[in-house]
């Protein structure tokens, strides 16, 4: 019997990833002519709208940049638990503690100068999603707990969180009942830079370099990626596992849950239950996408952000939410598809075992 | 960077692609059905500027309910006024994306702005503020501005009343479950009116209320009318967006009251009627304001006699005499003659809220936190 298999070529593709990218998006935007087709749309008048819409003008760029950071953050989260072949699912939850905490202090520090506030609010986003990390983290270093399940179940958590703090003890008294937190006030908001596009870029951006740096380029980082491509090497060589693990899902969940401080200071009025609004699930296609390499997330989450943008759009000319959704599956799924296909091939092989590294999914 | 600069070219491709074709109509206003798109009669060389009018939806309209009496509504005023009309649907409340839509829009030309959830409502408010050009109608809040910025709600009240009547009919066992979503004024207003009409038929019945923390989830909506059959009752209502409910309460031979719209074609068997909203003529209302130049905010809550809200056909099966009451009971409230919230009427504990022969005004109303006598369940 023969099956198929992936396997890791030895020369990457001519042209590498930015090729592949380019080539999966073409034969992505191609089938998506034809669903647009099918459904009795024109695919050219939705193609450039969804172009103008995300990319089109400052206000589009600002738009796609507001929605690239939290997909930034959240992918970063992922990719820096990725580099060591651990999976954070729980961005989302994680997200949503950052918001919580950084909340909080916006609650007590209602009259504190500006900066002081948001630095504040930031550091708590900071603390308050390490936290949400933290018992997975301790449960798969100590015990070996599968950190997919635990940081996957903690998003439930979260969000009943949020929803028992708007329901009630942070529920607005001015809101006749109904379940709002208070607005955020004004000095809690994070400046634009130009258009709508806000502060938070360039602490996403930062806090990406930083991140990139440090797994590449430092001792920390070097062990980090031994530990993620071999633990018998890790191991061989006196890297402590669980004080990485611990430290690296921590760091992990504190990343989603600035994303959730950033997200509520420069977008979010105040405290929802949709804070999160599915960025934690989107980075962790924005981390595969970008091979769970953090300095490939900022240009990923762009993308990511600029289809999604493009995707909301061409709603407003009538094509339905459902196939914008499948549309922006396409383009992405193309992406990541010719980002593996240049990393692999398929091989044809019988039951024998083959010498070269396997696609694994552990 | 190369991905960016192959998407760039790709844009420039298809936008000078869109040229050769800008010329066709603008027909796509609807996805749903090629019958409410008279748009493309319209001819773009009116002077001055042409009302367009976008509606923003919470879940998809697919729900059957809430999002579905909208969309219903939107056609209805696209087809009496000629005006074109679009939406977006399942966009969330609370975050950028609702901000992004209306600006898409409005760049697009829409002067008009219908959002139909009530956390769009500071949004709303923020947006009237840095468009006043631009109609803007909120469906469920409760802020207005003075000028560009309205709300619009119905009295839901009246004909959940009407529907409890036939529930109160319908039950044997004397348990009717109520599925509901959050403890909120408009959501309680609707049980205790439910089951004061329960008690006008059946004084002893009572209501048992679960809390789902959702207004569309269906498989939350769906275990928790399991939870109420499993306890005894014979009627499930509910003050939910999905069928999920009837589907139980069908498989249990139990009956149902639906809620948003005639859902009787999902539960056959177990529908015996319904409260629900008729959008269409308030935004037609809204629309030819619009078109004048008239528009006015208010805060509009329409009643049954307005035709915002009404009782769905009765069951052929319930008793002619219950539908004859019902009849009666529906022409004298539209007629001003009956109130629902008419005293006397107790809370839960048995404590008077309202003396024999008063009516509810409706700022007591609006804010109602307490249930009535009969209903089984909390407020917190």
């Amino acid at each position: 019997m023969r099956r198929p298999r992936l396997s890791l070529r030895e020369q990457p593709l001519p042209g590498g990833q930015p090729l592949a990218f380019g080539t999966g998006l073409l034969i992505a935007l191609i089938v998506g002519i034809l669903l647009l087709l099918a459904a009795g749309h024109e695919p050219l008048k939705i193609y450039s709208r969804m172009f103008e819409a995300s990319l089109g003008d400052p206000d589009a760029w600002a738009k796609t940049i507001n929605r690239a950071i939290p997909l930034g953050l959240a992918g970063l989260a992922v990719a820096i638990a990725g580099s060591m072949g651990l999976w954070n699912i729980g961005a989302e939850g994680q997200i949503m503690a950052g918001a919580i905490a950084a909340a909080w202090v916006a609650r007590i520090g209602g009259d504190w100068p500006g900066i002081i506030l948001i630095a504040m609010m930031l550091i708590a986003a900071v603390g308050g999603g390490g936290v949400l990390a933290l018992g997975p983290a301790l449960a798969r270093a100590k015990l070996g707990v599968n950190e997919i399940i635990t940081t996957l179940m903690l998003n439930e958590v979260a969000i009943r969180l949020v929803q028992w703090l708007i329901h009630g003890p942070w529920k607005d008294p001015d809101s006749y009942n109904f379940p709002l937190a208070p607005m955020l006030p004004d000095q809690a908001r994070l400046p634009t830079l130009f258009s709508r596009a806000h502060f938070g870029l360039l602490i996403a951006a930062a806090v990406i370099v930083i991140a990139s740096v440090a797994v590449r380029y430092t001792a920390w980082g070097y062990e980090l990626r031994i530990a993620g491509s071999s633990e018998a090497t890790a191991r061989y060589s006196g890297i402590s596992l669980s004080k990485k693990i611990l430290t690296v899902l921590v760091l992990s969940g504190a990343v989603a849950g600035l994303a959730g401080g950033v997200e509520l200071s420069g977008t979010a009025d105040r405290l929802t239950e949709t804070i999160s609004n599915g960025f934690g699930f989107a980075g962790i296609i924005v981390a595969a996408l970008a091979l769970m390499r953090p300095s490939g997330v900022a240009v990923v989450a762009l993308l990511f952000g600029a289809v999604q943008i493009g995707g909301q759009s061409i709603q407003t000319l009538g094509v339905s939410s459902s196939v914008s959704t499948i549309l922006q599956a396409f383009v992405l799924f193309g992406a990541i598809g010719a980002g593996v296909f240049s990393r692999y091939r398929v091989v044809l092989d019988a039951d024998t075992r083959s010498s070269n590294k396997e696609l694994s999914d552990d | 960077m190369a991905l960016l600069a192959v998407l760039f070219a790709f844009g420039m491709l298809t936008a000078c692609g869109s040229d050769d074709s800008s010329s066709s109509s603008s027909s796509e206003a609807s996805s749903s059905s090629s019958e409410a798109s008279s748009s493309s009669e319209t001819e773009e060389a009116d002077s001055g500027p042409e009302t367009k009018a976008a509606f923003i939806m919470v879940a998809p309209i697919g729900d059957a309910g809430w999002n579905y009496a909208h969309d219903v509504g939107r056609q209805y005023a696209e087809e009496m006024t000629g005006v074109e009309t679009a939406y977006v649907d399942a966009v969330p409340e609370g975050t950028a994306d609702f901000g992004n839509y209306v600006r898409d829009f409005i760049d697009q030309g829409y002067n008009v702005i219908i959002g139909t959830s009530f956390g769009y409502m500071d949004d709303m408010l923020a947006l009237a503020d840095e468009y006043p050009d631009v109609v803007f109608e909120h469906v469920s809040g409760y802020k207005m501005n003075e000028t560009n910025f309205g709300n619009t709600f119905g009295r839901m009240y009246e004909p959940r009343y009407l529907s409890g009547m036939v529930a109160g009919s319908a039950t044997t066992s004397g348990l009717i479950g109520y599925v509901a979503a959050f403890p909120i004024p408009e959501v309680i207003r609707g049980i205790n009116a439910f089951t004061l009409g329960v008690q006008a038929i059946n004084p002893d019945a009572e209501v048992e209320v679960i809390w789902t923390s959702t207004w569309f989830d269906p498989a939350v909506e769906g275990d928790s009318a399991q939870a109420l059959l499993d306890k005894g009752a014979d009627v499930i209502a509910m003050h939910q967006d999905s069928t999920a409910a009837g589907e139980k309460a069908e498989a249990a031979g139990a009956r149902w009251v639906s809620y948003n719209t005639d859902m009787s074609e999902f539960a056959p068997e177990a529908f015996l009627t319904a409260p629900v909203w008729n959008w269409g003529p308030r935004y037609v209302q809204i629309i030819e304001a619009a078109q004048a130049g008239t528009y006015a905010p208010s805060a509009y809550w329409g009643s049954m006699a307005e035709g915002i809200v009404d009782l769905a056909p009765i069951a052929s099966d319930v008793d002619q005499g219950v539908v004859d009451q019902v009849m009666e009971a529906k022409a004298a409230i539209i007629a001003g003659d009956l109130h629902p919230f008419t005293g006397p009427i107790n809370d839960q504990d048995g404590n008077e809220v309202l003396a024999a022969g008063e009516v509810m005004d409706d700022g007591a109303m609006l804010g109602m936190m307490f249930f009535v006598e009969g209903v089984i369940g909390s407020t917190g």
